[in-house]
């Protein structure tokens, strides 16, 4: 016993017609998100990094954030930190961002552009003379 | 039965258990013969971090080449004219993938490179010469983590939209563009590092 559909198809593939199903196009909202959430990281590491190069205090606590969990992070120092910060600014923000922009049809040309900005920013204050000289070292 | 008159070429793609089984055959014996012939103890080096740096170095390798194809895929991917969609699919995952690697095996290597000691390369660079670690190790460190998001993203956006990608020339460019980014960080990454354990193995 054949259901309507497949009854239909079978028809419809003997006498030639095209029956393939496209599925509709994906909101460009989930893409924004995951721009947005990679430049987040890379901004929250650069400024956590920034921090924590000014300042002994902020440095002691981000270092001890990451030897709560990472294993050897008592010999990387405050950069187990940073790398904490920055996974946990990452996820939860593209979590969050998902959930918000998921069903949006966005510009994803002028996305694109702000992520470009994020990560130019991001990487101008990890050059290190930058941030060293903002830092007062 | 068919005739061969008609079918000059293999059409089926080879399996990916083949390819795996050749790939597994000739890493295999290609150490077993380093192994059998050669001092293998001594190719690491006597350094206390050498096995950690051993596992960086190929992580980074490795993703440096498959980087490369990527890159490539991605331009074609750029200009419309991929015709290789689901290997830069497969290849964007390998990326993140060697990306998360490099990394954790950095964080392991880490440990020796800034131990106490004065005979670690960051106690070595901080008495000879300051700036190797204060601007180009740093530099290194930090670079090589924006990788990471990078690949995600552009894996995520491959598999989610799948073939749409192909159709919306915006998505394209974004993934092209986020491939380019990813691999100019690599390179910076995978430069400075060289250059530094030229310098001054941990």
């Amino acid at each position: 016993m054949t259901t309507g559909l497949a009854e239909s198809r079978m028809v419809a593939a003997a006498v030639g017609v095209e029956t393939s199903w496209e599925p509709p196009m994906r909101p460009t909202g989930e893409a924004v998100a995951a721009l947005l959430a990679a430049g987040i990281a890379m901004l929250t590491l650069a400024f956590v990094h920034q921090v924590t190069a000014a300042s002994e205090a902020v440095g002691a606590w981000v270092h001890a954030l990451g030897t709560l969990w990472m294993p050897g992070a008592q010999g990387i120092g405050p950069y187990s930190g940073e790398e904490t910060l920055t996974l946990v600014a990452w996820l939860v923000s593209w979590a969050i961002l998902h959930v918000l922009l998921r069903t949006r049809e966005l510009p994803l040309s002028r996305w694109l552009v702000v992520f470009l900005l994020m990560v130019a920013v991001a990487t101008t204050f990890i050059w290190p003379p930058v941030f060293q000289h903002l830092a007062g070292h | 039965m068919r005739s061969v008159l008609y079918e000059p070429y293999e059409m089926r793609e080879a399996s990916t258990r083949s390819l795996v089984s050749v790939v597994v055959l000739m890493i295999g014996s290609a150490l077993g013969f380093t192994l059998m012939t050669a001092p293998f103890t001594k190719l690491l080096g006597a350094d206390a971090g050498a096995v950690a740096s051993a596992f960086h170095a190929l992580a980074a390798f490795l993703y440096l080449f498959v980087g490369t194809i990527g890159l490539y895929l991605g331009w074609r991917l750029l200009t419309g004219r991929i015709s290789a969609f689901a290997d830069l699919q497969l290849l964007a995952v390998v990326m993140a993938t060697l990306s998360f690697l490099a990394i954790v095996f950095g964080n392991w290597l880490y440990v020796f490179y800034r131990a106490e000691d004065a005979g670690s390369p960051r106690s070595y660079f901080m008495a000879n010469a300051p700036e190797i670690h204060t601007i180009f190790f740093e530099f290194k460190t930090l670079g090589a983590l924006f990788t990471l998001p990078l690949a995600v993203v552009a894996a995520f956006i491959l598999w989610r939209y799948g073939s749409q990608v192909m159709q919306r020339p915006w998505l394209r460019y974004t993934v092209a563009v986020v491939i380019g980014l990813s691999f100019f960080y690599l390179v910076v990454a995978f430069g400075l590092g060289m250059a530094v354990t030229r310098l001054k193995p941990a």
